[in-house]
């Protein structure tokens, strides 16, 4: 699967990088940043799952 | 309402909650389930229109410019907007280009330390006593203190401090007559004054001096090349203190008054700490400490059918969106495993809370110091909580320890 983050939805609540901290960042403005590119890793799925699903805004897909 | 949002502080003035009955305060969540299946857009007369429905908050949240957050400043004796929650877009953005950085997990996580240490210091105060008053001795005091650190004010300023807060978000208690009354105005209006002057005289010191905290950070931070207004400071640190010390103090009343009375799963994250960041955000959502949030058309629209007027006030209920059946499995049910959990309890869209990182640090800090000493408490027998509406915080919590 492909994480993607819609940055004009983000609000840095912060749920992805603290749920999945392998495939999300945090700028310095606390702001999400994806750590992978491409297909996330089968093994980090699950975490990119997690933050899809704890994300208050819905900025997060996966496809 | 009384809302504390998300930048912070929210209009604290009169509210619909103000009316709530001590159960209602005390158990919110059938009170909130009535309102979505029976009234999910409702307008009181005096009070404006009321969002029940997560769908419609999140298209509250999501358009800024017709749902605007700059409130007649008139409520809390603030003589101008707050900065960031009174101010909208685009001008908001370049406060929070300057505030999210300091309040960003970065910053925020070197705080663990010192924290860790209030969080002892205050269980260590209670000595071999069997009995305390969890809200006067740990979640009143508690947050106060972490500010204090953070801005590099000494802790020996928590009571005047605590008169600042307690004399500008709740005058009618303090002075024992009706919010609208002259003298509770009055008295109001004299604290909010001794907010600016508090601050400022502090920031004086820190011109002359830097020091490696908040306030002098304050100074030096630049945004397109220009530096905040004094009067720019000080409106940020108005807010600070309305919404960074309540806040804290209301969900761990109400956090602690839900695992007293829930022995359980108190004992599930005695046994499993590791799950104290899921207990966080389930507890968030479930007691949703500040009830709404407040916002004011700038336009005629409608939402859900319900017609809104431009210059109404329209309040979204945090507490009614994070129990929503529609956005929630078991929405009624507290559960520690769940697995999503888009809780609003910090607000959401541009303003969400900015202190939500440090209050989540506080949050879960507490409860891991806490039960790794006092895994064992209740609320003293014959004892009611009786939450404040609004914000859910406890005036008094007798709790038995042990």
């Amino acid at each position: 699967v492909k994480v993607h983050v819609d940055m004009e939805k983000c609000q840095g609540h912060g749920r992805c990088y603290d749920l999945a901290p392998d495939v999300f960042g945090a700028d310095d403005e606390g702001y999400a940043e994806l750590l992978v590119t491409g297909d996330v890793p089968a093994e980090l799925e699950q975490q990119a799952r997690a933050a899809e699903a704890n994300c208050p805004e819905r900025a997060i897909t996966l496809t | 309402m009384s809302t504390t949002e998300t930048d912070g502080g929210g209009s604290y003035g009169g509210s619909p909650f103000d009316q709530m009955d001590a159960e209602t305060a005390r158990h919110p969540q059938p009170s909130y389930k009535l309102m979505r299946d029976l009234m999910p857009v409702t307008r009181m007369e005096g009070l404006g229109v009321l969002l029940a429905k997560r769908a419609d908050i999140d298209e509250a949240f999501r358009r800024p410019e017709l749902f605007s957050s700059a409130m007649d400043a008139v409520a809390l004796q603030n003589v101008r907007p707050l900065i960031p929650l009174q101010i909208d877009p685009p001008d908001h953005k370049k406060y929070r280009k300057i505030l999210d950085p300091l309040f960003a997990p970065k910053q925020v996580k070197p705080l663990e330390e010192p924290v860790t240490r209030l969080v002892n210091d205050l269980i260590d105060g209670f000595g071999d006593a069997t009995e305390i008053d969890f809200s006067q001795q740990f979640s009143v005091p508690f947050p106060s203190q972490v500010f204090l650190t953070l801005l590099g004010l000494p802790l020996d300023d928590l009571p005047e401090f605590l008169k600042m807060k307690d004399g500008i978000i709740r005058p009618d208690h303090v002075v024992g007559k009706p919010r609208d009354d002259e003298e509770t105005v009055a008295y109001q209006r004299g604290i909010a004054q001794s907010i600016y002057d508090y601050f400022d005289r502090v920031l004086d010191e820190r011109e002359v001096e830097r020091r490696d905290d908040l306030l002098s950070r304050f100074l030096d931070t630049e945004v397109d090349g220009e530096r905040l207004t004094r009067h720019e400071i000080l409106d940020v640190c108005f807010l600070f203190l309305i919404a960074g010390l309540d806040t804290v103090s209301a969900s761990l009343d109400c956090f602690f008054g839900y695992l007293a009375e829930h022995p359980e799963q108190r004992r599930q994250l005695v046994d499993d700490p590791s799950i104290i960041p899921a207990v966080v955000e389930e507890l968030l959502r479930w007691e949703t400490p500040v009830i709404g949030v407040a916002r004011v058309a700038t336009a005629d629209t409608e939402v859900g059918g319900c017609p809104i007027h431009k210059g109404d006030h329209v309040m979204a209920i945090l507490g009614s969106a994070n129990t929503d059946e529609a956005e929630f499995d078991d929405a009624d049910v507290v559960r520690f495993d769940r697995e999503a959990n888009r809780h609003l309890a910090f607000g959401g869209g541009v303003h969400r809370c900015l202190g939500s990182h440090l209050a989540r640090l506080e949050l879960r800090v507490a409860l891991r110091e806490w039960h790794a000493r006092l895994p064992e408490y209740a609320v003293k027998p014959g004892v009611e909580l009786d939450y404040t509406p609004g914000i859910r915080s406890l005036d008094t919590f007798p709790m038995v320890l042990g």
